[in-house]
């Protein structure tokens, strides 16, 4: 079976930059792991989930030169900024989630089904019918999750997931990842929330000026 | 103002407030509270508890349908937001909507020339949260969390008696957190009156010397 | 008030197709006309559009809000620099002809303002995106559609929000043009730069949503058409193509 990710020898340098922000980086990821990734802001954390998810350098520009492969099938992406992931176009939150099954052509009936999944695993069904610009920045980032989800995605790259979030929803997002990993998905975390990433990750990387200087559990790398 | 008489902190209080937008839902039902000159209190409860209405309300962005706010002797029902600026320093949650400036250090000291007062201070601040090293750089080229350390450096470079911050630690890495948590420290040792809402439990732990919490727009408890 | 207002009239609830094509045709035939009579009928009939949304009031002021300094501009221009005969308007000595240009072409902006401000009020951004996708529009172009139209409310909220942390910065409003021509800085910039990184994020996570998927997407609510609408869209694009072939059949001859 194909790893998830697998990373060799990976330098990616942004369009622009002088520095590289991962230096000749390697990594292999395996299904089912949840991996949190720690390091001061700048040191290629939030840049590794970009390239970990093919969205670097295709989306972002920039170089990348090593060897990558990309085995999941399908790849999720959820930033700490709630209000910038939403398409505007939605006013329900059910169709906001529903958003990611549509974009695939799925028939109607699956559509609504993985989207009412996505909502009962994030605890938000009651918000179904609410318009999401009037949501406060906890709930719209739980149907950020939620819309992510919704695709099923092999690979879930999740960059400070929980900043909005008050305690309760913070533990709540975090205690739902373990089950997730247990169906196979893959999770790569990236949070300054040290003590929450240790509570589920099983494993853990700390990062620094783009290179991995520490990799083992999480215990041990993120004290 | 003489540089001392700023340093002191200045009471605040909201008495009887309330608010409820147009769409039905109150916010804040009849809050009052009371904080002492150089008390430091953290606003603490779930999401949509009001906190945020309730100190926006000392800035004069939101004027209570019923009640009085007060900063000192001002009355705030009196004042603009711009007056409100003079007493009282607001860190918001979202530091991205303020910066604007050519570089880290011309945007903080765009708060102490608005207020004509000297901009002396901004270097010391620029220090105090190791932003010395990046502040020729523009505020947009510099990472999301060091955006928000930037935006509450503009704030404590302006000097108020009063700081009132939003979520201060949110987003922050290990090495931020602890710069911004010192500084605060620093001014609450100082006699600034500090008001935080937050969620960090250890901020909580290491900076409130009362933690007030809100639930459903009142006052729990 | 520019943007969409929630509501229940016909134009609402019409398919967002037939509300686009009631507020074009006017829009359309507006910039072709140019006899007085049929501009007047015109604005007239973008007026009628505006009531029937129930945005007539609102769609108005707007109108005039943003037409008032080109009427002005007009009658200046075509009125003091205009032939003969001229007419005392009060102290100045205006242009008959010249008042008359002005009057039809400030006409056709006026009607040209109102049903697009119409059609803005009454499609919403959600139902013309569900529409497009049902009839195979590629997502590209939807999005970039309705984007369109929602970007003037989320600015002006962006806006407010700029506005309230530079006031909170001690940046007061008001006050001369001078002072007021040195806060738009504090205030355009971080609208435009803000705006700027947000799109970066926002491309990402809605290409990970699979909005560049290339498949026809699924409408989950396609709004309801019917034979009778069709038949109206024919009609009012037929309409248009005569107005633009008698325009060129006049100019011709």
């Amino acid at each position: 079976m194909t790893p998830p990710v697998s990373l060799a020898g990976v330098t990616f340098t942004y369009p622009g930059a002088e520095r590289a922000a991962l230096s000749d980086l390697s990594l292999d990821l395996e299904a089912g792991e949840i991996v949190a990734l720690a390091g001061a802001a700048g040191a290629g954390a939030s840049t590794l989930l970009l390239v970990a998810t093919g969205l670097a350098p295709r989306l972002v520009g920039g170089t990348l030169t090593g060897s990558r492969t990309i085995g999941a099938r399908r790849c999720g992406i959820v930033f700490a900024r709630p209000w910038t992931q939403l398409t505007g176009l939605c006013s329900t939150v059910r169709d906001e989630v529903a958003f990611g099954p549509a974009s695939y052509g799925a028939p109607r009936e699956a559509v609504l089904e993985a989207a009412a999944r996505a909502l009962e695993q994030l605890g938000i069904a009651h918000l179904a019918a609410r318009d999401p610009s009037h949501l406060s920045g906890g709930e719209l980032q739980r149907v950020v999750v939620a819309a992510t989800l919704a695709l099923e995605p092999d690979l879930l790259a999740l960059d400070d997931p929980a900043a909005e979030l008050d305690p309760d929803a913070a533990d709540a997002l975090y205690a739902m990842l373990p089950a997730l990993a247990r169906a196979g998905t893959t999770i790569l975390i990236a949070t300054p929330d040290l003590d929450r990433a240790a509570s589920v990750a099983t494993r853990a990387l700390a990062l620094e000026r783009g290179r991995i200087v520490r990799d083992g559990a999480p215990a041990m790398v993120l004290t | 103002m003489s540089a001392s008489a700023r340093a002191a902190g200045l009471p605040m209080a909201w008495e009887g407030v309330s608010f409820a937008y147009e769409r039905g839902a109150d916010v804040v039902r009849g809050v009052s509270l009371r904080v002492a000159a150089g008390e430091s209190v953290v606003l603490a409860g779930p999401n949509g508890a009001g906190k945020t209405t309730l100190t926006r309300m000392a800035m004069g962005l939101v004027r209570p349908q019923a009640g009085r706010v007060s900063v000192g002797d001002w009355d705030v029902a009196s004042r603009r937001p711009d007056e409100m600026a003079r007493r009282v320093g607001y860190a918001f949650q979202h530091a991205d909507q303020q910066l604007f400036a050519r570089s880290v250090r011309e945007d903080v000291a765009f708060g102490p020339r608005q207020l004509g007062r000297s901009d002396a201070a901004v270097p010391a601040v620029l220090e105090e949260l190791a932003l010395t090293e990046c502040a020729a750089v523009h505020p947009y080229d510099v990472s999301v969390p060091l955006r928000k350390v930037v935006a509450l450096a503009g704030v404590l470079a302006m000097q108020p008696a009063v700081l009132i911050l939003d979520e201060p630690t949110a987003g922050l890495d290990r090495e931020m957190r602890g710069r911004v948590v010192g500084a605060l420290r620093r001014r609450r040792d100082a006699g600034i009156t500090l008001i935080a809402i937050s969620h960090d439990r250890a901020f909580i732990g290491e900076m409130a010397q009362r933690v007030v919490t809100m639930k459903d727009g009142r006052i729990a408890g | 008030m520019i943007g969409y207002v929630a509501g229940r009239s016909p134009l609402h609830r019409a398919h967002p197709y037939t509300t686009l094509a009631l507020a074009g045709t006017v829009l359309l035939t507006a910039f072709a006309m140019t006899d007085p009579a049929t501009v007047w009928v015109l604005v007239l009939a973008g007026a009628a559009l505006g009531a029937i949304g129930g945005v007539l009031r609102s769609s108005v002021r707007t109108a005039l809000l943003l037409s008032l300094p080109i009427w002005a501009l007009l009658f200046v221009l075509y009125g003091l620099l205009g032939g003969d005969p001229r007419v005392m308007v009060g102290p100045v000595s205006l242009s008959a002809p010249g008042i008359a240009r002005a009057l039809v072409l400030g006409g056709r902006l006026t009607a040209i303002v109102l049903s697009f401000l119409t059609a803005l009020a009454t499609t919403s951004p959600h139902r013309l995106v569900e529409a497009m996708t049902a009839r195979g529009v590629p997502f590209g172009r939807t999005f970039l559609l309705a984007s369109t139209l929602t970007i003037l409310p989320r600015m002006r909220e962006r806006a407010a929000q700029i506005l309230e942390a530079q006031q909170c910065r001690g940046l007061r409003l008001g006050g001369s043009p001078l002072a007021r021509l040195r806060a738009l800085g504090p205030l355009a910039l971080p609208l435009i730069l803000g705006a700027l990184a947000e799109v970066d994020e926002q491309v990402l996570a809605l290409d990970v949503r699979g909005a560049a998927a290339g498949v026809r997407r699924t409408a989950l609510d396609p709004p309801p058409d019917s034979a009778g609408q069709r038949t109206l869209r024919w009609g009012l694009l037929a309409l248009v193509a005569a107005a633009y072939l008698w325009k060129f059949w006049r100019m011709r001859g």
